[in-house]
């Protein structure tokens, strides 16, 4: 987790120091700028004048390299209306901020994101450990950090502006194994996009959906273009069971985000929902005690880490599972009950790109300075050594 | 000259060996306290609950190889039209007739696969169920046996060594045709082999020269298609590519054929097990293309 979050700030960071600009894409490495463009250039096509590629680091650029007011305030504004908000509640950044933006930044993060504070869970509820537990040797309680979750699953129209601004062109964003892939990653029509996707846009009235058909390496880009990253399977269950911890006795940790029981009223699943996915907005009843919505049903959600069926396999060379990611939530098709809990965790290969798995993102709260000025000392301490790597 | 004697009888006795029961699959008469035919070894309380019902129900069966996923795919078909609340609806008729979904469902929760179908027709699942239509006052009978794939392939490979098998293929109303989607994508022959075989022996069966095979309709299903997702998108493109011999002889002998693809888990993967094998475990349960080959099913067929 951290070390991604880093990525992103020290993506972000290097473009402000080295002045790379538009170009700062093309990286030396196994494919070279060069080659790179020459694929571009075949798979992306040209766009107006109209609508510039505006990656992190160009828009960094202008942050700090300009005092004036004029470009800062509309690169906010810009900001904050694709939903990067988590991006100018950086340390380094927040300074650039007038009172009034940084009003706007915080309300941003108050109504996309929900804080979840620190404490332990317990990866398997305390039933399913009764049971014939198909999930053993994951039950120990973990410690998870104060953190902030998106309230939603991220929706079409959030990931279209990722698409649209060249998120699949920005190839720092990406995991560098992954970047032959990246140009695999295209919807039905060819273009850059989810797999479900016709010529760059989701279907009609799907805006407000939750975006599927996109692999784990897609949600991951995605999280870092927007200042974020993936959620922990710790973090992910902290969300939804919101464990109480009372002193001698084992955590109390809801099965469902409502409670014990299951209700299939809340959430979108199997025979209670259209049998595809509905907006974001739906369901209400599924409300997590801390506010997060949909955790349960709609669809899986991608976590930050890997899927292991258990303490056996973890040790053994079963080659299949080696790169599976978590999935958590279930989706609108999932069909056991038991298989739609806080606790239940499925898992598929990081490059599957279905039709019921979306994500959502998440971001440290000592990532984020959220007094002017100010930042958490753990944040500036991670973010000192990024810094200084790009200067060298 | 001879006088005739009068002899006094068990009158319960001979009542109930006068009376024959004929089997549902293969019409020989039973002893009404049979409870396998004597025969065909089919259970005898099909032909008791559909004398009781007064109605000749109608017959599918789920066929294929061993291991391609009739038993999931027939559990998961019954559960499913069992709980939905619009559409193709179902009520199992007796108790015996729920242990198939009951089976399949426990094991998928478990995250794992139900056990192989023994190859005795007396130990398969029978279901016995009234479909209820849409649109239909009336439901419709249907009896649907879980088979198993060795045993259907012994039948084919030798016909008449599985009385069972053969009347119900012969009877039958319709049936599902499984083919291993995972098989077919790794360029596996053996499924369209097989595939081959069972269809040239459908239509081979000349027991009701009114209703030839040729006439009854085909539903083809890709199984684990979740795992081969592309065949979701064209299941009789996918057939084609590969496997092209299935694909021609549907052609020439079925004009009455479709076909789906269907998957019941999300993803699976391979765990080792004690002795050097291999167990597909089942991630999560989400049941796609299931109901769309029995309704296609139900609407082609002749009531």
């Amino acid at each position: 987790m951290r070390s991604e979050s880093r990525l992103a700030s020290s993506c972000w960071v290097a473009g402000a120091a080295s002045g790379a600009g538009s170009a700062w894409w093309k990286l030396p490495g196994r494919f070279g700028g060069a080659i790179w463009s020459r694929y571009a250039a075949r798979f992306f096509p040209k766009r107006s004048a109209a609508e510039p590629i505006l990656d992190p680091a160009g828009e960094s650029d202008e942050a700090v390299g300009s005092e004036a007011g004029g470009a800062v305030r509309s690169l906010v504004d810009e900001m904050l209306a694709r939903r990067r908000y988590a991006l100018l509640l950086r340390p380094q950044l927040i300074g650039n901020l007038t009172d009034e933006q940084l009003a706007r930044t915080r309300e941003a993060l108050a109504d996309g994101m929900c804080l979840v504070p620190a404490g332990e869970v317990a990866l398997s509820s305390a039933i399913e450990a009764d049971e014939d537990d198909p999930q053993p040797g994951r039950r120990g309680p973990l410690r998870v950090e104060a953190y902030y979750l998106d309230r939603n699953p991220v929706t079409n129209a959030e990931f279209r502006h990722f698409v649209v601004r060249g998120g699949y062109e920005q190839m720092a964003i990406w995991d560098q194994e992954i970047w032959p892939a990246v140009l695999d990653f295209v919807d039905q029509t060819g273009q850059p996009g989810p797999r479900f996707w016709h010529n760059g846009r989701c279907a009609s009235g799907e805006d407000n959906h939750p975006v599927v058909g996109v692999c784990w390496y897609e949600a991951a880009a995605y999280a870092r273009w927007v200042g974020k990253r993936l959620t922990t399977d710790g973090e992910w269950v902290k969300a939804g069971s919101w464990p109480v911890a009372i002193t001698g006795r084992p955590l109390l940790a809801r099965r469902y985000p409502w409670g014990d029981a299951m209700d299939r009223g809340r959430a979108n699943l199997w025979g209670s929902g259209p049998g595809k996915t509905v907006g974001v907005d739906q369901f209400p009843g599924g409300v997590s005690v801390g506010g997060v919505q949909q955790l349960i049903g709609n669809v899986w959600e991608w976590t930050d880490d890997d899927f292991t069926l258990d303490a056996e396999a973890r040790d053994s060379d079963d080659t299949t599972s080696i790169h599976m990611k978590s999935l958590r939530g279930g989706a609108f098709d999932t069909y056991l009950d038991s298989q739609a809990t806080c606790h239940f965790q499925s898992g598929d290969l990081a490059l599957a790109r279905k039709h019921n798995v979306g994500f959502r993102a998440a971001i440290g709260l000592g990532d984020l300075a959220l007094s002017d000025g100010s930042c958490e000392p753990e944040a500036s301490e991670e973010l000192e050594p990024s810094i200084a790597e790009t200067e060298s | 000259m001879n006088r005739g004697v009068a002899i006094e009888l068990d009158s319960f006795r001979l009542a109930s060996c006068a009376e024959h029961v004929p089997c549902l699959i293969c019409r020989e008469g039973n002893i009404p306290g049979a409870e396998t035919c004597r025969n065909c070894y089919a259970p005898m309380i099909l032909a008791h609950q559909a004398l009781a019902h007064k109605t000749v129900p109608i017959m599918l069966a789920a066929l294929g190889p061993s291991g391609v996923g009739k038993t999931v795919f027939l559990g998961m078909l019954l559960d499913m039209l069992s709980r939905q609340s619009t559409g193709l609806q179902l009520s199992a008729c007796g108790g015996f007739s729920v242990t198939l979904q009951q089976n399949t469902l426990a094991a998928l929760g478990r995250r794992e696969f139900p056990s192989k179908t023994p190859n005795e027709p007396d130990r398969w699942n029978w279901v016995h169920c009234q479909v209820h239509r849409p649109k239909h006052r009336r439901p419709v009978d249907l009896v649907l046996p879980d088979i198993a794939g060795e045993s259907l392939f012994g039948e084919v490979d030798r016909p008449r060594s599985y009385q069972v098998i053969h009347w119900l293929l012969s009877r039958c109303d319709g049936v599902f045709i499984l083919i291993d989607g995972t098989k077919l994508q790794n360029g596996s022959l053996d499924e369209d082999y097989f595939t081959m075989k069972l269809l040239s022996h459908l239509s081979e069966l000349k027991f009701n020269p009114k209703s030839p095979w040729l006439t009854r309709p085909v539903a083809l299903i890709i199984s684990k298609a979740d795992q081969c997702e592309s065949c979701f998108e064209d299941p009789a493109g996918f057939a084609r590519r590969h496997a092209p011999g299935l694909s021609r002889i549907c052609q020439q002998r079925f004009p009455k054929h479709f076909y789906f693809a269907a998957g019941v888990a999300g993803a699976c993967v391979t765990r080792k097990v004690q002795g050097g094998g291999q167990q597909s475990v089942p991630l999560r349960i989400e049941p796609r293309g299931i109901i769309e080959p029995f309704a296609w099913l139900i609407e082609n067929l002749r009531f």
